[in-house]
């Protein structure tokens, strides 16, 4: 039997099948109607609104939760200090979803919008550090403005998964043993740290929806045309 | 009437259908090197049907083999350039990829030509054919890469294609374990799998392509035309 051959057919014919047998032709229109009607700035604003909204209401929340624990309300010290988890899983899953289709789009583009390096000296939980300071070290040795972009899109979503793996450890102790100040101002430093994860996902969409309106008119309207009329 | 003439029959009347699917659908201009494709196997299948003293024979069957395999290279390559055309930073990585695929494969079809000949057929004819499953991967790898959007009917012949290819890898692995004395079950065997991808095919042209319905704001700039949704809706709703 030829074996390297019948090998390299397998893989082949595996790799064509799982990836074709996915695509989604109507779901990628959908991408490029996005990218080529993107009003930039309307949806940056929207989403600034958004991110400031989610971290208003945990804060909010945090702050109920500290004063119920001051006057002495402890089990409802613990329900609003969960409220504010809630706040941050569903801030979470977006910007985990979002970060996944920014990555979707950074490939539909020629050329990325530079964004500065990444550093892990704005954050406060130590692993956020590390990892900024991980990634930024990266950044560096990367060449490519697209390379780096995703890398940047790849640190946020490690971030994000921290500060909730963080918030949810820390909502846990503070069920425990509710007198005690560290699980709280572990959950405080990772809201801020959330914060700032946000500062630097709106710079990175940003930059994105700046490298996608920067497609000309003309350019626009020829890549719609193959798209639909091939 | 035996098994191998009603198979040819079979074969006969879905590449015709295959073809009046193609012309009527407006699927012609897809992929043209598919069309002489499928009437290059068509005219040698009429040709062995009617005339098999002539046409039955083994320097023939290296004729038309080549000329299949020059024809299946040839789709893969126009599917990529069709598909990349107006992707300009796609093609470019494209390019490259192919130019790679292809490089290595000529590399290889040519050692193995050097001695290639009917008695020894199940020798290089699999590389050729691993050659264009790679082809038809790298594209369609890169098109998923790169969300570039394809047509269901391209996507359709990339799709059949590739398991085809596999399976008739496969069958030229058991002759040349069994010998010729496995030919007449492998001429078989290819025709049923082959009949198998016809109507895949027959169902892939005939099938209406859906239509895609999004408003023409396109051409606007990026401040004039309406958002059609917002990108975690658009990723919700398709990823």
């Amino acid at each position: 039997m030829p074996m390297l051959e019948l090998t390299l057919c397998t893989v082949g014919c595996a790799a064509l099948c799982y990836t074709l047998g996915r695509y989604n032709r109507a779901a990628t229109i959908a991408r490029w109607h996005f990218i080529l009607n993107l009003p930039a700035r309307r949806a940056l604003a929207a989403l600034r609104s958004q991110m400031e909204l989610d971290a208003a209401l945990a804060r909010q929340a945090l702050d109920a939760a500290d004063r119920a624990l001051q006057t002495g309300r402890t089990k409802e010290a613990i329900d609003v200090l969960r409220a504010a988890l809630g706040v941050l899983e569903d801030a979470s899953a977006d910007r985990l979803t979002r970060l996944r289709g920014m990555r979707v789009y950074s490939r539909m583009v020629r050329a990325i919008q530079p964004l500065p390096p990444p550093t892990g000296a704005v954050y406060r939980l130590r692993r956020l550090r590390v990892l900024g300071s991980v990634t930024g070290f990266g950044y560096r040795l990367l060449v490519g403005g697209a390379e780096r972009f995703r890398l940047w899109l790849t640190m946020l979503g490690f971030g994000v998964k921290i500060v909730l793996h963080g918030a949810r450890n820390s909502t846990a102790a503070a069920a425990q043993a509710p007198r005690a100040r560290r699980p709280w101002r572990q959950f405080e430093d990772g809201l801020s740290d959330f914060e700032t994860l946000d500062a630097s996902h709106l710079t990175a969409f940003e930059a994105l929806s700046a490298s996608l309106a920067a497609i000309d008119s003309s350019r626009r309207v020829r890549v719609w045309d193959s798209i639909v009329n091939p | 009437m035996s098994l191998a003439l009603a198979l040819g029959h079979a074969t006969k009347v879905a590449l015709l259908a295959l073809l009046a699917g193609v012309v009527l659908r407006g699927k012609l201009g897809q992929c043209w090197s598919f069309v002489v494709y499928v009437v290059a196997i068509l005219v040698s299948n009429v040709l062995q049907s009617v005339w098999p003293a002539q046409f039955l024979t083994p320097s023939f069957w290296l004729v038309k083999q080549r000329t299949y395999d020059v024809l299946k290279m040839a789709i893969a390559l126009e599917l990529a350039w069709r598909v990349f055309a107006a992707f300009p930073g796609a093609w470019q990585r494209a390019r490259a990829v192919l130019a790679t695929v292809l490089g290595l494969s000529t590399v290889v079809i040519i050692a193995a030509l050097r001695t290639a000949s009917y008695s020894n057929v199940f020798d290089w004819q699999p590389k050729i054919t691993t050659g264009a499953v790679w082809l038809l991967t790298a594209t369609a790898l890169v098109v998923v890469h790169y969300e570039i959007p394809i047509r269901d009917w391209q996507r359709a012949i990339m799709l059949g294609f590739a398991p085809y290819l596999l399976f008739y890898v496969t069958l030229m692995g058991l002759l040349k374990r069994h010998g010729w004395g496995f030919v007449s079950q492998f001429g078989t065997l290819d025709a049923l799998g082959y009949g198998v991808l016809l109507l895949f095919w027959n169902y892939a042209v005939w099938r209406p392509e859906p239509s895609v319905a999004l408003p023409p704001a396109v051409g606007g700039g990026a401040s004039a035309g309406p958002r059609a949704q917002p990108m975690k809706e658009a990723v919700d709703a398709h990823a």
